[in-house]
Parts: structure tokens; C-alpha cells; sequence
């Protein structure tokens, strides 16, 4: 009975999603839209319980629920199976579009009536798309009979904290953009007549989309790195660069709004950024659903759907390009800059952002292209993008270092670095501390320390001015790019693994560490068995400072073995254990690895990601007097 | 403007050579001779796991990987090049086993559009940018 | 010239969404590769023969006639199951078929084959998975058409099912 309600809840919000894109307009009564926009947020929202409460109580009549769960997972993992499959995630997708839309709503006033009406339209059209796609090629509420007494489980790869609220993040980010996307198309169909600050109600979304587009991209990092087994947490898989692409486009929108704010230059640029952020969105959600590549992050293989969502993809993107291609240039300006500037350093920003973006897609796209011109499957891995992307990271991450420091106009040179001058040398300090301590040499890795180094002192110094025009949530947010740069130098450059083959009480030295195993237990859990072998950490003193329980896991209703690796985390390092195969008299190969300043990259991202909120905030404070 | 381009020449060359030999860790089937060692694992980094999703041999646990590696460090004790050696494996496995993509005129695009890409920002900056006032 | 350049993000938008397009719509399966051994000679080998006691050598084997290589062993559990249609390219389609033994135990080898019965005329031993990587094999089973001037013609990774015997069989009608 209730997954009827559920999948009535879904017709309902498709109903009230065509009403707001039939009376978004300002010959009718306000009163219908705010119907629309109540009826859509509810019905979808309805309906998304209604699935989570058919996991909940494991009600395998529900198709969804019988392929996806299991009576023995968990509750909080039957909650997040929810959207960790295709068509729960559809729900998710569409609730979060539904949140958006009614924020957008929530702007509405006698001024803006116009423009808003014309977002709310598109914003309309995009959970049209969603809505339908979801209906009709990927229902959740479909039904099986007859009722299976329990479940197909569910893949225990996916039964993990950082992975149930990686999604959430994710789309969040993703759908934020749709938001940004329906204000720039609304911008475009502007007539003459109607101006409006256009780029004050686009400026709280972006910085929405964008702080949680980074938190989500760093959870699923985390989630590699503990779960995969080998300390990596990026590999350019093609799912990964979907959610890079319109994350290094969400920069470059973030930053050129700024210049659109305090110049009126550049509008046209980034009315055509908004939309392309949400295209390769979009085209993200193609990818990974599709079946047209295989990924560690590819949900079931269905080119049909594929067909929908490229489809629909087409007619967003046909649709606002072609009105971008017609209407941009009402949004020309003959506005030069001086390069030595604020807005010159942005410019920059945004052109190597943009260039970074071009290069992955390319390397993303290169193999369907060369098999659909001649057969033949290549690869383009790290390699690729180690030397495509980085030689174009690093002057960004320069000039972010002096970007906050110039002024606005022109800055004269002399004047300009003496103001540097602090941060240079405290930059050549603490590289040449850090050296000290990790006495190792290496160009690369001293580039990314000077780096890091550069941009949380120049942030630093900005901070402790007195007179200090910067904005905090600029400052924080450049901070933890500073400590993300500084993790990553760590974990990669000086990374250090030792596998050997370790029997019951013998030990191994890493580092300033010894590592004893002292035994291998059997572990029974609701979900899983699994072999534990515990590890003790002795530092150079003696002393022990961890217990690693590293386990090789078998979850008997999918059939799956899983290694499961133990980390101790602190500031300096991770030391993080892998237990191979093996067995009493032969002894188990153990890889054991020391990871300096990894949890750096974390901090780094949860400290960008309050930046970005502090933003948020400051920006919907702004939009607000400006509505008065 | 000439000067501009010369220097952007030589930074992205220089930076090829270091991205790409930056070294980390040590394997079970490590060789004796460190120089060799090393040139295993670069190697090694560079050649895909074809059982897996994305991942280099040098990551994977996979026998196959396995087996690859050990071929590898054969091949170098032996006195093979590197280029002998990744022409061995793609020879047999194809240019898919290659994670860096081989310069061929297939992959020209590949390799110079980012450059182009490069040429034409710096371009479009110096397009929007004027000349600071002298005083 | 602004203008024009602002109609470029639509006519890049389309091509690449055609390319994406063509790929969905064809016959693909995007986790095979394609073997690039296909229209190229039989590696050459040599190795102990199980069921014979001279040592099998490739040129001596191949460019007779039309053959069908199956790598396969028995510690995996899609040979076991392709195994029926393997046999039926033997018998109903009177096929030589060499079945090359990877990385497998010869006494296991011969009670697995004793058990599910044996199609192969010669079965070479690659005890340490040599051959399988000079044929670019990286997921048994595998199974190869090789033509009777011992070019190799044809690749499946992974078990022999209905489809693809359907496949093999009307390729070795046409292959010479």
C-alpha cells in the first residue's frame, strides 16, 4: 500500500513540476506558482520517505528494496542504501532539485518578478526532465511478486559512513548548479528593458553548489583511501574527473562573479560558464548511468538510459547555447584590465581553470573518441593528467598566493612586493623546516611545499593586517587549499610502503616504528565474517602507540570478500595496515604503509567548505538588502 | 609577447620531467640493483591492470599484475629498454595497457590540444589585459 | 567577430554529444578489448603436451587447418561452465581444438577433463602463464579462431555462451 503512495508521490511532483512550468509567468496569479512550488517539494519529498521507510522495515515487495537490501545490514546503511543505488539516487537528485527550486522561489518579489518567474520556468523544465527519466526508466517503486523472503543484499564495498553522505554532498553540488544554470538562461531572455543584478541572486548558489561540490569530491576521496586498499585517493577515473570538471568551472564562476560584481565586466563569460558547469553536470550523470564506460563508480549498465538522459542533455545544452550564441552580446563590455591586478589575477584564474577543465575532459573523452574513429581502446591514466594538469595547477596556486594582496585597477611592483616580502620569507622558513625534518629531496615535493607554504602565508599576513578589505570567507577558503596542497605533497612525495611476509610474533620496522603482530583472530559480525589480524605499534621509545586490526572480510549474502584496511591517523602521518592473504604456517603477507600529513587533505577540504558556507551566508545577506 | 611564449615553452617541458619521477614506494618483488629497481616501478606505474578498474600494475593485487611485474624486471636484468619493454606489452595487449598514452598520429590531438588550449588563455589574457600607464 | 565566436560553445556541444550518441547506439561492451593479435601469426611456443609425449610446437600445429584455441583451467569456474559448447565445436562441428592448460596442476587438469569429458586434441601446459600473456590474454577462459594459414582471426574474453557460440559458429563457416 505505502510504495503506492510513494510512486503516486512521484506522478504528483512530475503534475505539480509541469504546473510551474505552464504558470511561471507573470500573467497569472502568484498564488499558482507558490502551489507548484509547495506541491513539487512535498510530493518529492513524500515520496523519498516513502522509500527510505520500505528499507527501513525491509518491505521486499518493493523491487528496489528486494535488489538493494538485506534484513542483516544495518539500519543506518539500510537509510543510505536508499540513494547508493541508481533509482533511489534519481530520488535524491530530484528532492535536492525541488529544495533548490524553492529557494529560488523564496526570492521572488514585486521587483525581481520577471526574472525569477523565468529561473523558476527552467528550474521547472529541469525537474520535468528528472522526474519523467526517473518514471519511466528507473522507478523505485516498481513492484516483484512474489515477495522474496529476504533480499539481494547489498555491495558491502558501498557499506561505509564516508560513502552514505558522499552522495548528499555530491548532489548537492551537482544540483546547485541547476540553479545557477536556470539564472543565467533566465539573464539571457532578458528583454532590454529588464535589469536586474542578476549576478548577486547567482552568487549565494554557486557558492552553495561549489563548497559542497568539495566536500563531497573530498568524502569520496576519504572513502578510497581508507576503503581501496593501496593508500591512493585519485585516480582520474572517469567517474572522478565528472565531478572534477564542473568543480574547477564552480571556481571559475565563484571567482569571475566577483569581478561581474565589482566591474560589470566579463558577464557574458560567466553567463556562459553557469551553463556549462550544469551541462558537464549533467553529462557527469550520463556517464556514470549510461554503461557506456566501466568504472569502479558506474551504477547498472543501461544504454536506454543512456539514450534519455543524452537526450535531455541535448535539449538543455542546444537550447542555452543557441541563446547564448544570440543573446551574449547585450553582455559585451570593451572593459580591458591591467594584468597586475585584482581583477587581472581572477581573469587568470578563470582561464586556467577553464584550460584544466578543457584538458580533462579531453583526456576523459579521448578513448570513446579514437574507438568510435578506429576501433581501437587506448587508455589515458594518471600519467596523462600528471603532466597535462599540473603544469597548469601550479602557476593557479601562485597566483591564488598574490591574488587577495593586489589591489583592485593597477598595483605598482615595487609598492606590490614589498607587501610580499613577509610571506616569501616565511615561505622559504618553513620549507626549509619542513626539510630539515623530512630530509628528503625531492623537486617536486619541494614544489609543493613551497607552494602550500606560499598561500597559507600570504593568507596569513592578509589576516593579521589592520586594515584588511579581504573578505574572511575568501581567507579560510584559501587557507585550506593552502593545507590540501600541503597534504597532498606529503601523502604522494614521500609516501613509504614495506610488504613482507609477517608470521605470529614477529615485527617489522617502517619509519621510527616497529610493528608486531601479535595474533590473528576469527571476527563474526550481522553482515559479514571476517579474519583479524592485530598489529601493535612501538614507537622508537618503546612505547606502544596504536593497536591496528586490519581484516579480510566475507559478506556471505553477496558473496563478496572485502580487505579492510586500519589506519592510526595524526597530524604528522597515517600509518595504515593491509592484511594479504595467508595462512598459520606460512604467515600472512602485510603491506604496511607511512603516509605523511594525509589528513592535511581533509582538513584542507572541511576547511575550504566553511569558507564557502561563511560565504554563503555573507552573500544571501547581501541579496537580501539588495531586495529591500 | 615572444619572450612570454619562450618561457611558457621551457616551463612546461622542464616540469615534464620531474611529474613524472617522483617515486614512492618499495615492492615484495623488488630487484637488488636500486637503479633497476626504480625503472621497474616507473615502468610499472605506467602499465594498466587489465583485470581492474583503472588502476597500474604497480597498485594492483591481481596475479596478472603480478606476473607482469616480475616479466618487467626480467626484461630489465636482462638489458632491455624501456621502449623494448612497453613495445612488448602493447604488442600483445595493446595500446590500452599503456596508461600514458603512446604519441601516435592518433593520439596528436591528445597530447597537443592542451597545449593549444595553454596558448590560446594566454592569448585571450593578453587579449583583456592592456599595458600598465607608465609614470 | 564576438558574435561568432559566441555561436562556437553550441557547434562543440553537438559534435561531442553525436560522438556519445554513435556510442550508445552501437553493439559495444565497454569492459572487452580487442585483441591486438587479430589479422597477426600465432605467437610461436613450445611446451610439454599433456595428452601426448612429444613436446607440442606452434609451427608444427597451426597453418593447417582451421583451429580453436581455449585457454582454460581448472580452478576457475566459467571454464567449467563454457566447457559443454567447447565440446560441442569437437563433436558436432568437428573443430580441432587445442586447449591451452593456464597455470593449472596436470593431475587436477586430467581429472577435471576425466569428469566433464575432453575436446581437446592437444592440451600445451603454460604452467607459469608465459604463453597466455604472448597471446594477450588477460581473463580466462579465452578462446581464439585461428585460420588455416595460422593467422589469428578472432578473440572472446571470458566464458563461451549461447550468443557467442552462435558467433564462433557462423565465423567458421566463413574462415578458411
Amino acid at each position: 500500500m505505502l510504495p503506492s503512495l510513494g510512486n503516486c508521490a512521484l506522478w504528483l511532483s512530475l503534475f505539480f513540476a509541469i504546473l510551474q512550468f505552464i504558470i511561471s509567468n507573470k500573467n497569472y496569479n502568484l498564488k499558482y506558482t507558490s502551489i507548484s512550488v509547495f506541491g513539487l517539494l512535498i510530493t518529492s519529498l513524500l515520496s523519498f520517505f516513502v522509500l527510505i521507510y520500505s528499507h527501513i522495515i525491509s518491505d521486499f515487495s518493493v523491487l528496489n528494496v528486494y535488489q538493494n537490501s538485506h534484513t542483516t545490514k544495518p539500519i543506518l546503511y539500510k537509510i543510505s542504501g536508499v540513494w547508493g543505488n541508481h533509482e533511489g539516487s534519481m530520488l535524491l537528485w530530484i528532492i535536492v532539485l525541488t529544495f533548490f527550486n524553492y529557494f529560488i522561489f523564496k526570492l521572488l518579489n514585486k521587483k525581481n518578478l520577471i526574472f525569477v518567474l523565468k529561473t523558476l520556468k527552467i528550474q521547472a523544465f529541469i525537474s520535468i526532465g528528472f522526474i519523467l527519466f526517473t518514471i519511466l526508466t528507473s522507478n523505485p517503486f516498481e513492484r516483484i511478486s512474489p515477495i522474496q523472503e529476504n533480499g539481494l543484499g547489498f555491495n558491502p564495498i558501498l557499506q561505509d559512513p564516508a560513502l552514505a553522505i558522499h552522495p548528499p554532498f555530491l548532489y548537492i553540488g551537482y544540483v546547485g548548479l541547476s540553479a545557477v544554470f536556470s539564472l543565467s538562461v533566465a539573464t539571457l531572455s532578458l528583454n532590454n528593458n529588464e535589469k536586474i543584478v542578476w549576478y548577486n541572486y547567482m552568487k549565494p548558489f554557486v557558492a552553495t553548489a561549489w563548497s559542497f561540490l568539495t566536500l563531497g569530491i573530498a568524502l569520496g576521496s576519504i572513502w578510497a583511501y581508507y576503503e581501496l586498499g593501496w593508500g591512493g585517493w585519485w585516480f582520474w577515473d572517469p567517474v572522478e574527473n565528472a565531478s572534477f570538471m564542473p568543480w574547477l568551472l564552480a571556481t571559475a564562476l565563484l571567482h569571475s562573479l566577483i569581478i561581474v560584481e565589482k566591474r560589470k565586466s566579463l558577464q557574458a563569460w560567466v553567463l556562459l560558464l553557469a551553463i556549462l558547469s550544469f551541462l558537464l553536470s549533467v553529462l557527469g550523470t550520463f556517464l556514470v548511468r549510461s554503461g557506456i564506460l566501466t568504472s569502479v563508480h558506474t551504477f547498472a549498465l543501461d544504454p536506454s538510459r543512456g539514450m534519455y538522459i543524452l537526450t535531455f542533455t541535448a535539449l538543455l545544452g542546444v537550447y542555452s547555447l543557441t541563446l547564448f550564441g544570440i543573446k551574449s552580446k547585450n553582455f559585451l563590455d570593451k572593459n580591458y584590465f591591467t594584468l597586475f591586478s585584482k581583477e587581472g589575477s581572477i581573469l587568470v584564474n578563470n582561464i586556467l581553470m577553464t584550460v584544466a577543465c578543457a584538458v580533462v575532459f579531453l583526456g576523459t573523452t579521448y578513448p570513446l573518441i579514437i574507438e568510435v574513429l578506429t576501433k581501437n581502446k587506448i587508455s589515458v591514466g594518471e600519467p596523462y593528467y600528471n603532466s597535462t594538469v599540473i603544469p597548469i595547477a601550479i602557476p593557479a596556486i601562485l597566483i591564488m598566493g598574490i591574488g587577495p594582496i593586489l589591489s583592485w585597477s593597477e598595483d605598482k611592483k615595487i609598492k606590490f612586493f614589498k607587501k610580499i616580502l613577509p610571506s616569501i620569507f616565511l615561505t622559504i622558513a618553513m620549507t626549509v623546516f619542513i626539510f630539515l625534518i623530512y630530509e628528503s629531496y625531492s623537486i617536486i615535493g619541494i614544489a609543493g611545499i613551497i607552494l602550500s607554504f606560499w598561500i597559507i602565508s600570504n593568507n596569513f599576513f592578509v589576516l593579521i593586517k589592520k586594515n584588511n578589505k579581504n573578505p574572511i570567507s575568501m581567507i579560510i577558503a584559501h587557507m585550506g587549499i593552502g593545507l590540501l596542497i600541503f597534504g597532498i605533497t606529503g601523502s604522494t612525495v614521500w609516501q613509504k610502503e614495506k610488504i613482507n611476509r609477517m608470521k605470529i610474533n614477529e615485527n617489522t620496522k617502517i619509519e621510527n616504528y616497529n610493528i608486531f603482530f601479535e595474533k590473528i583472530s576469527e571476527v563474526k559480525e550481522s553482515n559479514y565474517v571476517a579474519i583479524r589480524g592485530n598489529f601493535l605499534v612501538y614507537d622508537n621509545d618503546q612505547n606502544i602507540i596504536a593497536l591496528l586490526e586490519p581484516e579480510n572480510r566475507y559478506y556471505p549474502v553477496t558473496k563478496n570478500f572485502t580487505t579492510e584496511a586500519s589506519i592510526h591517523t595524526n597530524l604528522f602521518r597515517d600509518l595504515y595496515i593491509v592484511l594479504g592473504e595467508g595462512n598459520l604456517d606460512e604467515g600472512w603477507i602485510v603491506r604496511i604503509y607511512h603516509n605523511p600529513l594525509v589528513i592535511w587533505i581533509w582538513i584542507g577540504a572541511l576547511i575550504i567548505f566553511i569558507g564557502g558556507i561563511i560565504s554563503i551566508n555573507n552573500n544571501i545577506k547581501k541579496l537580501k538588502i539588495l531586495n529591500k | 609577447m615572444k619572450k612570454n611564449f619562450f618561457i611558457i615553452f621551457v616551463y612546461i617541458f622542464f616540469i615534464q620531467f620531474f611529474i613524472n619521477h617522483s617515486y614512492t614506494v618499495e615492492p615484495e618483488e623488488m630487484l637488488k640493483n636500486q637503479e633497476q629497481e626504480l625503472r621497474a616501478r616507473k615502468i610499472s606505474k605506467n602499465i594498466r591492470c587489465m583485470v581492474c578498474q583503472n588502476q597500474s600494475i604497480d597498485e594492483s593485487d591481481a596475479p596478472l599484475a603480478k606476473d607482469l611485474r616480475m616479466l618487467i624486471r626480467n626484461k630489465i636484468i636482462k638489458g632491455q629498454n624501456d621502449t623494448e619493454i612497453y613495445k612488448f606489452l602493447s604488442d600483445r595487449y595493446g595500446d590500452f595497457i599503456l596508461l600514458k598514452p603512446p604519441l601516435k598520429s592518433s593520439t596528436l590531438a591528445l597530447w597537443f590540444l592542451p597545449i593549444i588550449f595553454f596558448i590560446i588563455g594566454i592569448l585571450v589574457i593578453f587579449n583583456h589585459t592592456k599595458k600598465s600607464k607608465k609614470i | 567577430m564576438k558574435i561568432q565566436l559566441a555561436k562556437v560553445p553550441v557547434v562543440i556541444f553537438l559534435s561531442i554529444l553525436l560522438v556519445f550518441f554513435y556510442l550508445l547506439t552501437i553493439d559495444r561492451n565497454p569492459s572487452k578489448i580487442p585483441s591486438n593479435l587479430l589479422n597477426k601469426n600465432v605467437p610461436y611456443f613450445e611446451t610439454k603436451n599433456l595428452i601426448k609425449d612429444e613436446i607440442f610446437i606452434s609451427k608444427k600445429e597451426f597453418g593447417k587447418e582451421v583451429i580453436l584455441v581455449n585457454f582454460f583451467a581448472t580452478w576457475c569456474e566459467p571454464c567449467r561452465n563454457e566447457h559443454r559448447y567447447i565440446k560441442n565445436f569437437a563433436t558436432k562441428k568437428k573443430l580441432k581444438i587445442i586447449g591451452i592448460n593456464y597455470k593449472d596442476n596436470p593431475n587436477k587438469t586430467k581429472k577435471w577433463l576425466e569428469e566433464l569429458g575432453n575436446p581437446y586434441s592437444d592440451i600445451p601446459l603454460d604452467k607459469k602463464g608465459e604463453i597466455a600473456i604472448d597471446w594477450g590474454v588477460y581473463g580466462i577462459p579465452e578462446t581464439f579462431i585461428v585460420n588455416s594459414k595460422g593467422i589469428i582471426k578472432y578473440r572472446h574474453v571470458g566464458p563461451v555462451t549461447e550468443k557467442i557460440y552462435k558467433e564462433i559458429d557462423l565465423l567458421i563457416n566463413k574462415i578458411e
